[in-house]
């Protein structure tokens, strides 16, 4: 059900051009500049530091008063010609922010030019992808920003026999360097996109590079057309993105799968990846299957008919909502921020009974908390508010993290991930008995 | 000849105290493309006017502006917790083709229903500048209509910088101030401006002006109400903490209600006995200016040994200071020198040409003075100033860290109080803290039987006995 109110209280999302961010990073030797004043870059700059305790680079066209009536190309052209000589950068994704769409500015022909004047323009590839602030959230910046990196880069060559693997959602660098681990055991040829494992948790070394080392090679990008099959993890109630595109234009099966948290989901990408591959999965993952169900029979007592309340992005909101009804919860409240029909269509066949709130801000979220008798949140920290206020222990995942260690190494995906999960729910509700005894 | 290169056109930014060169240049538009680390107009508003505790403060705008400013800062409150709450108006589409002007004006009528706040501030975004709503007339009518001072405040993010975000909430203090009546409960009344109450700060400050005899009619804006502000008009001077977000204020005032101002500092041991001093100096008291003694004496013997134990463990390091106002940054140089620490870098995102040369004038020959910095060039000067020490925000913690230098949070964001005479021994304790850390003694390369490495560790060169930590 969508929101009833008018303002927001309290967002439980963010705005179209943080999810730019979390893409472009995951490209090997890439910088983003956001086209528009300069607090833009700074407030997501400084958010994302909170998250990964990472240096983050954004640059921004600073776009003034003058650029705002002018129109902002002379600014941006400046900010990219900068950003080359700063970062000497092989990629440059450009998303535009609310000002810069609204003045009107056209930023592939602004590219156009520059790259046509600039003789250092001549070896970089630039990403202009479209996201006005009040479009939609952040989500849906990192499904644009995605797609239009495909569209902008694939070029068709003889078949490569690889296996596309889109991450379609938000994960953590520990999640993207688990299903590195698990596709590199699997044994088969893989491009996975975005790649963030590195760049946003960067090993402590000697030297400090301008852009951060790793991310997915650009000449795996161009590539990604010469694919025998897309995987899309995490896709599965985003409007079509870029494996959809290479599905159209180049006749390359896509699978939306959603994100593998719980048994039946991670079952559910180790079949496809087997159908895809003509492998079984490896054995040691076998075992970890298996370990992790034995967790949740050993579990299922302390968490059963937990009241919960999960929230945050959808993508994450269903696999943990489909975990905890595998384990016998109850999940009574499922909200999302963003407004996404097929999020609320996912979940309420997944949990008919409960509260499905999508466009949801922390203030209804509170509401139908204290309306609903709950013993555990789940979801980011933003929540933590709410947690006070209510007295429900909050277990944070996702994004973002602000006030606690180890967002980037939280591991929620595949068995490993999911026993991870239980493991903490159990403990949560645990801890949580364990203070009102008190 | 400049110090650094990497951008055209920074060139004058960066200067070396003893070099005969031009005046720095500063309060200028960021340079595109070279991540600077200022934020915008609209963020210079939020900084000053977020801390007024029962206020609602509405972002019109979409729904980043909201979210990425939402309990951010650490300005702690003794009373109400409306101001930690995020509120949007979260434009649309819709909005923007068609005008938010309605969507606004019902946004106010349902939070005041639903929130009851003492006054709420309307923030203006960038997306508002272009597409024209009348935020005056939208804010005059709910006034009349909701019963409460409702102010818009003029903070398109691309109008300007943040100099001129704190502009447009001095604006806004200015219709709230003079609007009610009050008496002081002394002869001798003050308000504190610039001060915004990080981390509890001022409830170590304002006991001390209290036992001098002084009332504090209201602090602009950490932990105060909105009827503060409201009589804030009664006070017979203001203290000036903040210069960069507040001088315009203090002169609106002076102009207006005669109140004449003092720059003052509360961090540090210096600055913080300096503000006393000064207070009971302007009132041209005997007893305040004994009274202020007595408590400078006081304070000082009590916190000394702890300070005095915690200097010899720094004194001799190197202090790179990269502050949002040059306020801080110069006091931050004065709180270095009482703990025997060099200045080698000082730089500021908003200081204008009267604080740069101040900054000149109080550091040594050789230290490196930067306006409105990036990551590259800071870290280029950390490297080349071998700084032990960046006293910063969160945005360049991890850059100090990543370079193996010891760091202190001293921005909005922190959760230590570091004023008055307490906060100096906090100050003194974190700063301690990191530079003595052993972590900087890890290796970055292992050692290998088999392969020969490199045995470098994170703070390179430097080598100290571990000492034995302070205690208390």
């Amino acid at each position: 059900m969508p929101s009833k109110n008018l303002a927001r209280v309290n967002p439980c999302s963010m705005c179209m051009p943080m999810g730019c961010v979390l893409v472009f990073r995951g490209i090997e030797s890439c910088m983003t500049l956001f086209h528009g004043s300069q607090g833009c870059s700074t407030y997501m700059r400084l958010y994302l530091a909170h998250h990964f305790r990472e240096p983050v680079d954004i640059a921004s066209s600073a776009l003034s008063e003058k650029g705002a009536v002018y129109g902002g190309a002379a600014n941006l052209k400046q900010g990219l010609r900068n950003v080359i000589l700063g970062y000497r950068p092989k990629a440059i994704g450009i998303a535009t922010t609310c000002l810069a769409e609204t003045i009107g500015d056209d930023v592939p022909q602004i590219v156009r030019e520059f790259q046509a004047e600039e003789p250092l323009a001549r070896d970089v590839t630039f990403i202009p992808v479209s996201t006005p602030s009040y479009a939609a959230s952040h989500e849906v910046g990192y499904r644009v920003a995605l797609k239009n990196l495909v569209q902008t880069m694939v070029r068709k060559s003889k078949p490569s026999g690889r296996i596309n693997i889109l991450v379609g959602s938000i994960i953590s660098p520990e999640d993207v360097r688990y299903l590195k681990k698990l596709l590199d055991g699997w044994g088969f040829g893989y491009i996975l996109l975005p790649d963030i494992s590195e760049t946003f948790d960067a090993p402590l070394n000697e030297h400090l590079p301008r852009i951060p080392a790793g991310g997915t090679p650009l000449d795996d990008i161009r590539d990604l057309a010469s694919s025998k099959a897309t995987v899309t993890i995490g896709g599965v109630v985003q409007e079509p993105g870029a494996g959809d595109f290479l599905e159209k234009e180049f006749e390359i099966p896509h699978r939306p799968l959603p994100l593998p948290i719980g048994l039946d989901l991670c079952d559910r990408l180790a079949a496809s990846l087997e159908e895809l591959t003509g492998d079984p999965m490896p054995e040691y993952y076998e075992r970890e299957r298996g370990r992790l169900l034995d967790t949740m029979v050993d579990a299922h007592k302390v968490v059963a008919e937990a009241r919960t309340a999960v929230f945050g992005d959808t993508e994450m909101v269903l696999g943990i909502t489909r975990l905890m009804t595998e384990l016998g919860m109850r999940p009574q409240i499922i909200a999302t921020g963003a407004a996404n029909r097929a999020f609320a269509e996912a979940a309420l066949q997944m949990v008919p009974a409960s509260r499905i709130i999508t466009g949801a801000d922390f203030s209804e979220i509170a509401e139908e908390i204290m309306a609903r008798d709950i013993e555990l949140m789940v979801g980011p920290f933003t929540g933590r508010q709410t947690a006070k206020k209510t007295k429900i222990p909050l277990l944070r995942v996702g994004h973002p993290n602000h006030d606690r260690f180890g967002a980037s190494h939280q591991l929620l995906l595949g068995y490993e991930g999911s026993m991870h999960l239980v493991e903490c729910l159990a403990n949560a509700l645990i801890e949580s008995k364990e203070k009102g005894y008190a | 000849m400049s110090v650094i290169k990497i951008f055209e056109g920074r060139e004058r930014h960066i200067q070396q105290k003893g070099d005969d060169c031009l005046p720095l240049s500063c309060n200028n538009d960021s340079l595109a493309g070279v991540v600077s680390q200022r934020a915008c107009v609209y963020s210079g508003a939020r900084v000053v006017l977020n801390p007024l505790t029962d206020a609602l403060h509405l972002v019109h705008g979409p729904i980043g502006c909201a979210a990425y400013t939402w309990d951010i800062r650490g300005a702690a409150s003794s009373g109400s917790d409306l101001y930690r709450n995020s509120f949007s108006t979260d434009m649309k589409e819709l909005d923007v083709v068609f005008g938010g002007e309605r969507k606004l004006a019902a946004a106010l009528r349902e939070l005041a229903d639903r929130f009851h706040p003492q006054a709420i501030f309307v923030y203006s975004t960038c997306i508002v500048g272009i597409i024209g709503d009348d935020l005056e007339t939208i804010c005059k009518k709910a006034a009349m209509e909701l019963g409460i001072p409702v102010v818009p405040v003029k903070s398109e993010g691309f109008r300007g910088n943040k100099t001129d975000g704190y502009k447009a909430a001095c604006n806004a203090l200015l219709e709230l101030i003079g609007t009610c009546d009050y008496t002081p409960k002394s002869y001798y009344s003050v308000n504190l401006l610039g001060e915004y109450n990080v981390a509890g700060d001022v409830w170590h400050v304002r006991p001390l002006f209290e036992e001098m005899g002084i009332d504090v009619v209201a602090t602009l804006t950490g932990d105060s109400r909105v009827a503060d502000i409201q009589r804030a008009h009664t006070a017979k001077l203001n203290l000036v903490q903040c210069s960069g977000s507040m001088t315009y204020l203090a002169k609106k005032m002076e102009e207006k209600y005669g109140i004449p101002y003092r720059r003052i500092s509360f961090f540090g041991l210096q600055d913080m006995a300096s503000a006393l001093r000064t207070t009971a100096e302007f009132f041209d008291s005997q007893d305040l200016k004994e009274k202020a003694e007595q408590i400078i004496l006081r304070e000082t013997a009590r916190v000394m040994p702890q300070i005095e134990c915690h200097r010899a463990r720094v004194s001799g390091k190197k202090a790179a200071i990269y502050m949002g106002g040059a306020a801080k940054a110069v006091s931050l140089v004065r709180a270095f020198q009482e703990l025997g620490m060099d200045v080698v870098i000082i730089g500021t995102q908003t200081g204008d040409r009267d604080d740069y040369q101040k900054i000149a004038y109080i550091v040594k020959d050789g230290t490196l003075i930067i306006d409105d910095a990036n990551p590259l060039e800071l870290k280029e000067l950390l490297l080349k100033q071998s700084a032990d020490l960046l006293v910063a925000g969160v945005k360049e913690r991890f850059l100090a860290y990543k370079l193996g230098i010891a760091f202190c949070d001293f921005n909005h964001d922190r959760t230590i109080n570091f004023e008055g005479f307490q906060g100096m021994v906090n100050f003194a304790r974190e700063v301690d803290v990191t530079i003595n850390s052993p972590v900087w003694q890890l290796r970055v390369k292992r050692q290998s039987p088999i392969n020969s490495r490199s045995d470098l560790t994170m703070n390179t060169g430097v080598e100290d006995a571990i000492q034995e930590p302070c205690q208390g």
